[in-house]
Parts: C-alpha cells; structure tokens; sequence
C-alpha cells in the first residue's frame, strides 16, 4: 500500500480508467464536447470493445445490448445525446439491470460549447437512476467503479453527471488493478426483458423498489462525505465540482458532500436538519438537490443565492454566502472581465465550408442551419445559417417551411446545410421524408458538406471516413444512398472550383424542386492538407477586399512600405494554399507560391 | 512551494492543451499537487482557448481565483491581455510576439488592441519573445510551445530533468531532439536579447 501509481489524468481520461479498473467491457459512445475524451481513451485498453456509434441512440442500445448479457458496459454522450437517447433508455431502466451499466452524460455549465444548459439530473429522475456526480478526476475513476458495482446490486442503469469542466480539468489519480467480470450470458425471460404489458405493469413496481432501496443505501454512503466544523449553525449541502470550489475559501462551516445526488437519504437529512439552524444548497444550473430537499419539508435556500445559469466559480461561491451571511467578509475581489476585441471561432485556413458559404451569402438566400463546424456560419463573418436548433433538424425544418411558405404563395427559395456526420445521425429519417407529399412547386436546396469526419469534436470517423482513412471500415456513399431512397437530383460538387459550384448553387436555389448538393472536398484540418501558400502581388491589389470576405484567418488587409492604399496580405505560415482567395480576386493579384 | 497558479492563453489550434498536460505532468513527477483546467471545444477553431494549472502542497479547485495568478504564459498578445484581470500585480507574463488577428481585426470593424498590450508593462513583468522563429531556428515550428515551457521552467521548482523527462515521453520519438532544444532556448531566454 501506497506505493500505488500516480498518474495525471484528465476527469475524461479518469471515467475510461474507472471503466478499466472495473471490469469494463463494451463501450458506446458519440462525440460530443465535453466527453469526447472518454471514448477515446478507452482505445488504450485491448480490454475493452469501444465505438463511436452512428448516435447517441445507437450507442445506448450497443451498451444495452452487451449489459443484457452481463457484461460490464458504458455509454458516454454530451447532455443533449440524453435527447436522442431517451426513448431506449426510458424503457431500458425498466429491466432489471444485468451486466453494470453506466450512462455518463457531460454537462455544460455556460455553454462553452453547446446549444443548451439541460440539467442532465433532470433526466436521470425522469429514468429512475440513481445519479452520482464527480468533482475531480480522482472521483470520475473511482465513482465509475462504484457505479458499476451499484448498478449490479441494485439492478439499476447508474448515470454518472460529469460537468464540463470536470471533464477537462486534470488532477492526481491512484491507479489500480483490473478487476475481471466474467460475463452471466444472455438468459432469456420474458418477463425481465419484453416490455409490453402485462411486463410493464410490473416494471413500474420495480422501479419504484429499487429507488426506495437505493435511497435506504443513501443513508451512509461512503462517497456522501459529511465534513463537520464544530460551532458552525450552518450546513452547506453541495456536489461535485462545487465542492471543490467551495473549499478553496476555508471557511469554518459544515459541509455535506453528495457523491450520490438522486436518490437523497430523507432519513439522513432529516438528521442533519436537526442539527444545524440554516441549510444553504450550492450546485449549479437547476435547483435539483434542492428541490428534492424542499419535498421533503426541509428549510434550505440555493438559488436564491447562486445563479442558475452559467458555471459557479470560487468569488460566486464567496459573494452568494457572503448574501447568506454566511461569510461575513469577503476576501476575492471580483475584476471586471476585460472588454477587449472579441475572437469568435472561425473556418480554419483551408476549410472546404468556406467557399459555400462565402457564394450562400452572396446569395442572400435564408439557410435553415444545422450542428457541426458549419455552425460557425452563424458567426460574425458569414452570418450566412439561419437557424441553429438540433442535431439533423435543418432537413426536417426546410421542409415544414418550404410547406409553410407554398400555403402562403411565397416562393422565395430557400436552403439547408448539413455534414455528413449529422447526416448519418439524424438526417437520414429526414431525407426519406422529403419525398412525401413532394410537390412541384417545392424549391429546396440542401446542401451536404460531406468532409467526411466528425470535424467539430477534433475529427473523428464516421461511416463516410473510409474513402480517405484505410483504417476506418466504412465508406457509405451518401449520393448512393439517396439516389437509392428516391431522390433523384443529387449533384456532386468540387468547392474548390470555385465559379463553377457558384454556378450550380446558384442555377439550384432558383430551380424548383428538391436538390441535393453534396460538396466532397475533405475535411482540412483532420486531414492535414497542405499545399503550397499563396501570397499577395500589392502592385496587382485593388484593395477590394473580396478575399477578405471570404474570412480566411491569414488573409488580412496590411501597409505596405510605398504604397497608400491598404492592400491585401497573407500569412504564408498559416495559408494552407486552397486556392478560393485567388479564384474570388477580380484582378487575379493572388498568386501560388514556388 | 507555495501554490502556483498558472494561466496559459493563445488561439484555438496552438497546443494549449497539451502545454497545460506537461506541466501537470511534471509537477505531480516532482511531488506536487496539481489540478489544471483547459476550455476545449467549439473555441478549438481559431478562437480564444486558455487552460490554467495549480500547483502546490494541496490543490482543491482547478481555477485560478480572480487576481491570483502567478504567471501567465500567452501564445498570443491579445489573448495574454484579455486574461490579465486574473493575475496579481507584478507577476509574470510571458509573451510571444506574433500576432493572430481575430475576426472583427480581419474585417477592420475594430484595431488591434497594440496600446492595451503596451500598457500591460506597467503593472506586470513583461517578457517578449518571438516562440515561432525560436521553433524554426531548431528546425520545427511546432516546438513554439515548447520554448514557451522552457521559459516557464525558471519560474518553478522543478527539477530540469524532470521536464526534459516529461518532453521525453509526450512528443513523437522524431522530435525529442528539436523539442530539447526548443526547452533550452526558452530556458535560457533573457529578456535584454
């Protein structure tokens, strides 16, 4: 003992070691930030089976499939994978759990990178899981163990509710040994496993069972830590992360740190509540432990100190006690945030989307959005996507809009974009829909970026992968696909011949009828593409600025030495030499070096 | 040690994360607590990424409380000013000098903040280096961080070893040369060059 090995994990990494460490052995997941990482440190273990599946849904049932069996199983996703995910999971927590099943789903406090805040513990109520939250990377590992051999005993789904910032955060974490779980196998019975009624009526009883002794087992949990400061009349009842943050101010008050935060022991706060005259909540987005407190009959307070939105720091927590009167003098200073230029993300040099884009604005035509890279279309620089709601929705909304406006006699045309990763996603369903009730008076582009990876979450495979990956075992030809459904004008398109493309996209958002656009150039970044830059000829430059339109990050207009006018300039180190600045130069003064 | 707190800033697409991943790696190597904390995802294209790592006896929280910064190290200038409200007076900020001009500089709607970055002089100590060109003069733009890490190395009380150890196992085996150097360029950095 204590010679065991320590390692620099992140909270992502850590999950994938817990999963390890516990006999882990069919995982699922699909890329999302904050818990991309997980998946993708499961490749190190030979152990372990792991994919990205094809969606969230899809990789919830391949863990549900291997956890039948008995074998120890996780599928990890971002909190709005929970969405896609729900209807098997829904019905899957009415089983008796067989082999530890794990859910993590990744919460974003403040949207860093994410088109909502849902507070994933919402859901874990909704499904009748129990719910364990991890505040650091030490926990993530040991609280996946624990969730595996919770959800074994109890014959619960557990789902572990990890915060953004957890994930990504690093800390020290003990290694251990594996410990094997040799699979049960498949036993077929009806009555655990086929859910119709009479089964379900049953189901619902065994929920409500196993809740209840889940909640028996809350009392004293080992991973519900009670930390009490004698002298302190008050209780500061906190999980995760908050934790944390919370002890950095060193405050002498008592403190009850829910490992498990659904269900709650009543037994044990009743106790707790005995005991201390104010009981203060501090978690962040939704009132949920304290919500679950208050139904109880239990005096305590959260939000009306802490914010319900955006991630809770340390001079939060300072000022929101401070408020309590809990802290009776404030020691953080708060610094006004810095109003300083903005950088919003943008295209990366190279990027194929860019000359899309660049020619839709032009256009002016409306573009129903959809989630990706693409969605950066949104931003300063192109403002050329419309709408930004839901994974694959673009192809359901064009059409309910493109209906809308034909009641309405108005035949504007209009447009939808979407990758190939959220194709196979969720675009699918969408597409074989358009074919329905199809009229001629229909005018629909959609518009494929087909980069063939998943590029927003750092480029990982998807079934279109293989054409450029020989590693990857899928090459699915979306033109095949719908030609195969019925669509029949389903146009490839090189973006890089820029006038061309220009041509047909333009000569298919004034065509009525539905057209499909697939643009097929790959993906810049997560296939490294380099050729030779090009560079500026000042002398040639009328300083239109059209290739600064087209929001390239080394293109930008410079002084040169001699010459009044500001003229065009690019950074040869960045420039990746695609060529669009030079096609969309009225004056060609945009040349290839070498 | 007394905790440290680090601030690393640049451009999505610099390698933030994995500067904060070594220097994690090499405090817990030499015995110390850390935690540290990157902003990943959509920022990772082009814009502002910062990660920030804590160091010492006993680390709770992975952020820097407003104002306790230690050091800074900033692939960018304006993204080393826009981080600045974090640090205590007379701390350190390392600076490379190449600028990445962010969207609304591309489009001329707003000018580069070059005074505020000036200013910064005046309440910190500045060090300027230009981490590119150190890279390609060792022969691998992609060592740039590395240069800045080696900088860092002075700050810290961690054994140089050490970090050349941590470089060792976290970039390709082609590169441990380069990246060698790259540290000992940084390392012996002195402002007055």
């Amino acid at each position: 003992m204590g010679c065991k090995k320590k390692v620099v994990l992140s909270g992502n990494q850590a999950i994938a070691r817990g999963f390890y460490e516990g006999g882990g052995r069919v995982a699922a997941s699909y890329p999302g930030s904050p818990t991309v990482e997980i998946l993708e440190s499961m490749k190190e273990y030979d152990e372990i089976y792991s994919e990205f599946s094809t969606n969230e849904k899809v990789a919830l049932e391949v863990a549900m499939g291997a956890s039948l069996y008995g074998s120890r199983a996780m599928a990890s996703m971002k909190h709005v994978g929970m969405n896609i995910a729900a209807d098997p999971l829904m019905t899957f927590t009415q089983t008796p759990i067989n082999g530890g099943f794990v859910l993590v789903s990744g919460s974003d406090p403040g949207m860093a990178s994410s088109q909502n805040e849902q507070d994933n513990r919402i859901f874990g109520k909704f499904a009748s899981m129990g719910i364990l939250a991890p505040g650091s990377s030490q926990e993530a590992k040991d609280f996946v163990k624990f969730a595996l051999d919770t959800s074994e005993e109890f014959e619960t789904p557990i789902l572990v509710d990890i915060s953004s910032r957890t994930c990504h955060s690093r800390g020290i974490v003990e290694l251990d040994d594996r410990v094997e779980k040799e699979p049960s196998g498949f036993e077929i019975d009806q009555e655990k496993y086929c859910m119709l009624p009479p089964n379900t009526y049953k189901a619902q009883y065994f929920m409500k069972e196993r809740l209840e002794k889940l909640r028996q087992y809350a009392y004293d949990l080992p991973i519900n830590i009670l930390e009490e400061v004698d002298g302190s009349d008050t209780l500061i009842i906190t999980s995760g992360l908050m934790y944390y943050n919370l002890k950095e101010l060193n405050l002498p008050v008592s403190i009850y740190k829910l490992g498990m935060v659904y269900p709650i022991s009543t037994r044990k706060v009743r106790e707790l509540s005995e005991k201390y005259e104010k009981i203060i909540v501090l978690e962040e987005t939704m009132p949920f432990i304290e919500n679950e407190l208050k139904r109880k009959g239990i005096e305590c307070e959260g939000k009306r100190y802490f914010s319900f939105t955006k991630e809770i720091h340390v001079e939060d927590i300072e000022e929101g006690l401070f408020n309590a009167g809990v802290v009776k003098e404030r020691r953080l200073t708060r610094v006004e945030v810095i109003d300083t230029v903005s950088r919003p993300p943008m295209f990366c040099a190279g990027c194929p989307h860019r000359p899309i884009f660049d020619i839709l604005k032009k256009s002016k035509v409306k573009v129903i959005g959809d989630i990706g890279c693409y969605s950066m279309a949104v931003l300063p620089g192109f403002e050329a996507a419309h709408t930004n709601i839901s994974m694959g929705a673009s192809v359901g909304m064009i059409k309910g809009m493109n209906k809308a406006m034909r009641q309405n006699n108005d035949d504007e045309p209009i447009a939808a974009v979407i990758g190939d990763g959220t194709f196979f996603h969720s675009g699918l369903s969408g597409f074989v829909n358009l074919l329905h009730q199809a009229d001629e008076e229909d005018n629909m582009t959609l518009i494929v970026l087909d980069n063939r990876t998943t590029a927003m979450t750092g480029g990982q495979s998807n079934a279109s992968s293989g054409r450029y990956n020989v590693d990857d075992d899928m090459d699915a030809s979306i033109k095949e696909i719908l030609n195969a459904m019925g669509i029949g004008r389903v146009i490839e398109i090189d973006q890089f011949d820029y006038n061309k493309i220009k041509e047909i996209i333009n000569g298919e958002l004034k065509k009525k009828g539905l057209s499909v656009i697939i643009a097929t150039r790959p993906c810049a970044l997560r296939y490294k593409i380099k050729e030779p830059y090009f560079y500026v000829d000042p002398e040639i430059c009328i300083g239109c600025r059209s290739c600064v339109r087209t929001n390239c990050p080394p293109i930008k207009m410079k002084k040169y030495e001699g010459i009044d006018k500001l003229k065009s300039s690019i950074d040869p180190d960045a420039c990746v030499g695609c060529s669009v600045c030079a096609q969309v130069c009225p004056v060609n003064a945009i040349k290839r070096s070498k | 040690m007394d905790t440290k707190n680090i601030m690393v800033a640049g451009v999505g697409g610099q390698g933030i994360v994995l500067m904060t991943g070594i220097i994690s790696q090499a405090a817990a190597r030499d015995g110390y607590d850390v935690k540290t904390n990157d902003v990943v995802g959509l920022a990772q294209r082009g814009g502002m990424v910062w990660g920030s790592v804590r160091i010492g006896g006993k680390i709770y929280s992975p952020n820097i409380p407003v104002g306790e910064g230690d050091i800074l190290l900033g692939m960018e200038p304006l993204e080393a000013y826009r981080w600045s409200h974090l640090m205590s007076e007379n701390s350190t900020m390392v600076i490379n000098k190449k600028r990445n001009y962010p969207i609304p500089v591309l489009l001329e709607k707003e000018e580069y903040p070059e005074k505020d970055i000036e200013k910064l002089k005046e309440k910190f100590n500045i060090i300027t280096l230009d981490v590119e060109k150190e890279a390609k003069s060792v022969g691998n733009i992609k060592v740039a961080n590395t240069v800045m890490i080696g900088v860092l190395s002075k700050y810290l009380h961690i054994r140089t070893e050490t970090w050349k150890n941590i470089l060792k196992e976290n970039v390709p085996s082609k590169a441990i040369d380069e990246n060698l150097k790259a540290f000992e360029i940084g390392r012996n950095h002195s402002n007055n060059k």
